[in-house]
């Protein structure tokens, strides 16, 4: 080898030929597939993946995190920027194999929709974005500029936010945005909202896009979070109330048989059960174009055999679109020669799921309790419920008035 | 754009990384992966396919960063915003061209070892290390050697290094008491790659110019290091040391040496003439500075 040969006559110290130490090195494939564990907001996450795939792909794909952009996929634009051990990255020039155990935070995790990062609120006070396509990227740029150099000046801002780029505001409201967050908080820049370890996303929900996302092979089987439910005003609430054939204690058996109550729930199945009233489970629901998979954590709380009501946590995410936290309250009272049957339901959305609006939201779910109970009474009176499908875009738009279905389509081509 | 496939081996120690370059050099191709910021656009844009990257950012003694010896020792696997943050003023050439490295978000990850290594006639990097006659300590199969800066790039992206043997450090030279420094460049936007810059290193005792030094960039296939210690000498003698005077005293010096090294041809971004002003322009002026800061720091 002529290389070598030459190397030889120049180098001045010699050093010991050697075999690769095999136990210390990483090797990955081209096509081989490895998981890669990392943290992302504060959370454990793990994603499989081949050497040639970035962080952002891994953000956006595999986690369902797709507030990180892609525009350049090259370096030049800046709106994949997220922060990498604190300092913020390109993530479209990073591999996603280079990154187990780094610490990683995305727009994702600096604040909530109900609970603004001041960065945030400041943008949006500011006018500082048009289409949003870019926004992720300035936030976390910013956020790494005032976590490191909180007392910056306004005259250094312009060369300092250049790393991103916007096509539509002309920067100054940007600037603007910024400035106002470095004068109001000199001190330091307050933390991330969205970090903490408390309303985990499903690490189920961690895999590949649409098949893993919801699959039972990636359901983490030790268990489930303890679920809390957030302090903020709900995204819906819901009170049905519907009358059935069954008696009391007829409905009863089959809320008390938790397998049987959740095949009476259109599209939601039972993945694992854990015992003590904790399961795993998914609901699949098609709105038109609209295709979510919600994977994610019950507890039932609550069984009262005398009042004959069950409450349950749940929390719940879909790989691309958001979360749902909810508390639901299912009650049977004896009612004319049937039952009463009740359900309150205190739902929390984030994500792009909250933006279908309350209305949309709740037709929705009383769309969902009204297959429910009607499957609850047949299964109740010994009759194998008509197939229960999920919400299904031919069923749905017929019971939803046409004009929200539209409102909602424009959303999704609009925001997507 | 996505990468095509490529495999990923990450070695814990340099000697490991080393064999690693030789085996995938005998199969299908290797590639150092060190900040990624300049190689993986490459990769993503399908410019270059290697079969394997060798990623060297995880091994500890490439991590080091040391001031011994009259040298600031920088190891491969350290990046520029590091130096920037930590290590701010210790080679205040250093410093000073640091920020112009495209952003935050690029120098959160680059390396410095990687800019030399990657030689991009344009880079700020190689313009310091051949200014300041830095060290690369390279190594591969057979061994170690030194190579200084100025014999270091050959050619547009192109070194003295083989397909087998890395960058493990560069050795930067720690400033002598009577040194000033000057650094300027001009870029169509903050970040971008330089249209033409210069890196200045004057050296003076007692108000007199002992050495100074002009490297040229962006304008050639490499950083182009000239010495202009006489002229420099002949105008503080014409005109003293106040900056504007002296600027405008230089200029004719630096038209001279504007002709000698830019080469480039021109592009939409500037035109040879464009070049050559900005040579002339910038390096009159960073010589004057240079050399008056070379007086304060001589005499405190
Ligand atoms: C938007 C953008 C703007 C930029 N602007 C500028 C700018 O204005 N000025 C500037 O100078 N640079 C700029 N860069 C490039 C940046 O500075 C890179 O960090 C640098 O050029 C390469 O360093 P790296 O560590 O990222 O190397 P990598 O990208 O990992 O590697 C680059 C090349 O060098 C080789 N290599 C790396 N390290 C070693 C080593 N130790 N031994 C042997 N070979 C090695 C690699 O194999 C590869 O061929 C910019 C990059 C981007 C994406
Ligand atoms: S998508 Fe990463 S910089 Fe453009
Ligand atoms: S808001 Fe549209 S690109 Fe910045």
């Amino acid at each position: 080898m002529s290389t070598l040969h030459r190397l030889k006559q120049t180098v001045s110290t010699r050093i010991q030929q050697r075999p690769v130490t095999q136990a210390a090195t990483s090797r990955i494939a081209p096509d081989e597939t490895v998981p890669v564990n990392f943290t992302v907001n504060g959370r454990p996450a793990t994603v499989h993946v081949a050497p040639r795939v970035t962080l952002s792909d891994a953000l956006r794909d595999h986690l369902g995190l797709t507030g990180t952009h892609i525009g350049c996929e090259h370096g030049v634009c800046g709106m994949c920027t997220v922060l990498v051990d604190g300092d913020a990255a390109r993530a479209c020039l990073l591999l996603a194999c280079q990154l187990d155990s780094a610490e990683i935070m995305t727009v994702e995790g600096l604040g909530k929709p109900e609970d603004l990062h001041p960065l945030q609120a400041s943008f949006g006070k500011h006018h500082a974005l048009q289409c949003g396509f870019c926004t992720p990227g300035q936030l976390m740029s910013a956020y790494d500029l005032l976590d490191k150099d909180p007392g910056i000046g306004r005259d250094e801002l312009p060369e300092q936010l250049s790393g991103v780029l916007c096509r539509c505001t002309g920067y100054r409201n940007i600037v603007d945005a910024v400035a106002e967050v470095a004068e109001t908080h000199p001190n330091g820049l307050p933390a991330p909202r969205n970090c903490a370890a408390t309303e985990l996303l499903p690490r189920a929900s961690v895999g590949g896009p649409s098949r893993s996302a919801v699959g039972v092979d990636e359901v983490d089987l030790e268990g489930i979070a303890e679920i809390r439910m957030p302090q903020a005003e709900p995204t819906v609430s819901i009170a049905v109330h519907q009358q059935v054939r069954a008696e009391p204690q007829q409905l009863w058996s089959v809320m008390s048989d938790t397998e049987r109550l959740a095949r009476c729930l259109p599209g939601a199945e039972l993945v694992v059960d854990f015992g003590n009233d904790r399961y795993k489970g998914r609901v699949q629901v098609a709105l038109g174009p609209v295709k979510l998979a919600f994977l994610g954590d019950i507890h039932v709380v609550e069984r009262d055999e005398t009042t004959h009501t069950i409450r349950a946590l749940v929390q719940a995410a879909d790989a691309s679109s958001g979360n749902v936290q909810a508390e639901v309250v299912v009650a049977v009272d004896a009612a004319g020669s049937g039952s009463a049957v009740r359900a309150d339901a205190r739902v929390h959305m984030t994500g792009r799921i909250a933006q279908f609006g309350r209305s949309l939201a709740s037709d929705v779910s009383k769309d969902m309790f009204g297959q429910f109970t009607a499957a609850l009474d047949a299964m109740a009176r010994g009759e194998e419920p008509a197939e229960v499908k999920p919400p299904s875009a031919l069923a749905m738009t017929l019971r939803i008035p046409a004009a929200r279905v539209r409102a909602l389509l424009n959303r999704i081509r609009g925001r997507n | 754009m996505k990468p095509a496939p490529f495999g990923y081996v990450r070695p814990a120690e340099v000697g490991d990384a080393v064999a690693e370059l030789v085996r995938a050099d005998q199969e299908g191709g290797g590639k150092v992966l060190a900040g990624g910021q300049s190689l993986m656009p490459v990769l993503a844009m399908r410019l270059g396919r290697p079969a394997t990257l060798v990623d060297i950012t995880r091994i500890a003694e490439l991590q080091q960063v040391q001031v011994a010896d009259g040298e600031l020792r920088i190891g491969a696997a350290v990046r520029q915003r590091r130096i920037e943050r930590d290590f701010g003023g210790v080679v205040p050439l250093l410093s000073r061209a640091l920020p112009w490295i495209g952003h935050r978000e690029i120098r959160s990850r680059g390396t410095v070892c990687g800019s030399l290594a990657h030689a991009d006639p344009s880079s700020e990097l190689p313009a310091v290390a051949t200014c300041l006659g830095a060290t690369l300590d390279v190594i591969g199969p057979y061994g170690k050697r030194s190579v200084p800066a100025a014999e270091f790039f050959t050619a547009a992206m192109t070194t003295v290094l083989a397909p087998v043997e890395l960058v493990a450090s560069v050795r930067v030279p720690l400033p002598s008491s009577g040194s000033g420094f000057g650094f300027a460049e001009v870029a169509r936007r903050h970040g971008d790659f330089a249209l033409a810059g210069v890196a200045v290193s004057v050296t003076s005792r007692e108000g007199v110019p002992r050495s100074a030094v002009v490297t040229a960039f962006g304008v050639s296939d490499k950083p182009q290091r000239r010495d202009l210690t006489r002229q420099v000498v002949a105008a503080v003698n014409a005109v003293g040391p106040a900056p504007e005077a002296l600027t405008s005293q230089l200029v004719a010096a630096t038209e001279e040496l504007a002709d000698e090294v830019v080469t480039t041809e021109g592009d939409s971004s500037g035109s040879p003439a464009y070049r050559r002003r900005l040579i002339s322009a910038l390096g009159a002026r960073e010589l004057a500075r240079a050399f008056n800061s070379s007086m304060e720091r001589s005499t405190r």
